[in-house]
């Protein structure tokens, strides 16, 4: 009896190894998508019990709703309530006072100024006009045919982020031009804040993904985050890169949202300087390291920065990169050929065949 | 047959506590470790090929029968429910449609004499999350 009371406590311990191995192995990988802001929000949790991970996803994801009522161009928070950019947009249009506005909206205002002068005005979230008779602001939008005269007009108000006046509680506008659109800015903005708020809560894994900005927080077990880049003419990836603790990554192009007219592609990202928009150019991807505090963030970088090179014409795009401290970035051309520079290549593993084969690597002018 | 019969009930009637404990463990065990380490990737779409092309690749998640001319005659490929079996082959055997329903990814059937076959693809990310 006393053996075959030890056989029994083996099989026993055998059976608690084996139970214990399995529930630790088991990957504590939290996995989120949802309808916020507009666009799609994917959040990976990594490393926290099931509960935490949910509730702490939730969290962001009201925080994201919240900033959407701030910062949304076009949608009002309700019937008969416009978001706060919205009212800011009215008293800029009318020239009313000065606006009280939120200390967000002060620290948003500033560091959009900021970037749109690192830019040259290329990356400009006042051409809310611009957009808007494009018809981009909208969740459809139709083919427009757009008077000319009325762009020509609109480009020559000459609507610039140095038209507004921040004072230290309010805002007013000298132009009345400049209607703020924070579409290229507004996502960027909620990735970082997500990473501030999971880190103050002692959060170490995490990926976020706001509409296709990505933003990484530690790292997916033992291996790096990987995310994928999107093919701008098929529904595949073509590379994919792993995203460090703190990096960022962006993509603009001219694929999302688009329509076609005559033939021709009229994507969402119009050039300031001529008021039409950019048809030389499918994709651009920036790669962004993490920032140093109190500096436009790498989730903000990696919306915002793309937006210039996709704007600027070939021969132009790696000065406009270096002007934004921009290293790694790849640009897909309209005639799918990938220029990527030398730091973003080394980061790059291809899956599309084609553009592996014919990439042209650049080293950054260094100015 | 009887005497084997016989022969268990000898066995089981001889077996003491810790014996069972252990068939019961055993058999637990044996459970889990199947549950585990079996495929639990459920596959999303079928993939048919005929002789050395694709015919097609088609999602799983769908009702549909798919009519396929082979080398020696058509052959019916039913989806339902994200399973896929061959419903109906002109082959002598009919080895193919005795395999039933496939559902986990890397699951096959194969119809050699008409040259057909079905394999199950799972979803296999190469990445966490896309950038677009």
């Amino acid at each position: 009896m006393r053996k075959g009371l030890s056989t029994v406590l083996t099989v026993a311990i055998c059976c608690i190894a084996i139970l214990g191995f399995i529930v630790y192995q088991k990957p504590p990988l939290y996995h989120s998508q949802s309808f916020v802001f507009g666009t799609l929000v994917d959040i990976s949790i990594y490393g926290e019990p099931e509960e935490r991970a949910k509730s702490l996803s939730n969290e962001i994801l009201q925080d994201f709703q919240h900033l959407h009522h701030q910062l949304h161009a076009w949608k009002p928070v309700s019937e008969n309530q416009v978001s706060e950019l919205g009212a800011l947009n009215l008293a800029f249009a009318s020239q009313n006072k000065p606006l009280n506005i939120s200390p967000l909206m002060i620290e948003v205002l500033q560091d959009a100024t900021k970037l749109s002068k690192q830019s040259n005005g290329l990356f400009n979230p006042t051409i809310g006009h611009l957009i808007g008779t494009w018809g981009f602001q909208a969740d459809e939008f139709a083919a427009t045919s757009v008077d000319d005269k009325k762009i020509s007009a609109l480009v020559s108000a000459n609507p610039s982020m140095d038209d507004i006046v921040v004072t230290n509680n309010s805002a007013y506008s000298t132009n009345s031009s400049v209607k703020l659109d924070l579409g290229g800015y507004a996502k960027g903005y909620a990735l970082d804040r997500a990473v501030r708020y999971l880190r103050k809560q002692y959060v170490k894994h995490a990926l976020i993904n706001i509409g296709g900005n990505i933003i990484a927080l530690g790292q997916h077990g033992d291996k790096p985050w990987r995310v994928g880049i999107q093919h701008p003419r098929k529904p595949s990836a073509i590379a994919t890169l792993d995203l460090l603790d703190g990096w960022a990554i962006g993509t603009s192009g001219d694929y999302q949202r688009y329509f076609m007219l005559d033939g021709k592609r009229y994507c969402h990202i119009i050039d300031p300087r001529t008021g039409y928009p950019v048809q030389h150019t499918q994709a651009v991807t920036v790669l962004i390291p993490p920032q140093a505090p109190y500096h436009s963030q790498a989730g903000v970088l990696s919306d915002v920065a793309s937006k210039p090179i996709f704007i600027e014409p070939a021969e132009s795009k790696s000065k406009i990169a270096t002007a934004m401290g921009i290293n790694h970035f790849m640009v897909i051309n309209q005639s799918s050929q990938v220029f990527v520079t030398k730091e973003m290549q080394n980061k790059l593993t291809w899956l599309d065949q084609d553009f592996k084969k014919h990439a042209y690597v650049q080293t950054t002018t260094q100015h | 047959m009887f005497k084997l019969l016989r022969n268990i009930k000898a066995i089981t009637s001889a077996m003491l506590i810790g014996d069972w404990l252990i068939f019961v463990a055993s058999s637990m065990l044996i459970i889990v470790l199947f549950q585990q380490l079996w495929s639990h990737e459920h596959a999303t779409t079928v993939q048919i090929r005929l002789g050395d092309t694709v015919y097609g690749t088609y999602s799983l998640n769908q009702q549909r029968d798919i009519h396929v001319k082979g080398t020696i005659g058509n052959a019916t490929i039913s989806i339902m429910n994200g399973k896929a079996r061959f419903a109906q082959s002109p082959c002598h055997n009919q080895y193919c449609v005795h395999q039933g329903w496939l559902s986990r990814s890397g699951q096959a059937a194969i119809c050699l004499p008409n040259q057909l076959s079905l394999e199950l693809v799972g979803e296999t990310k190469h990445y966490d999350s896309l950038n677009y």
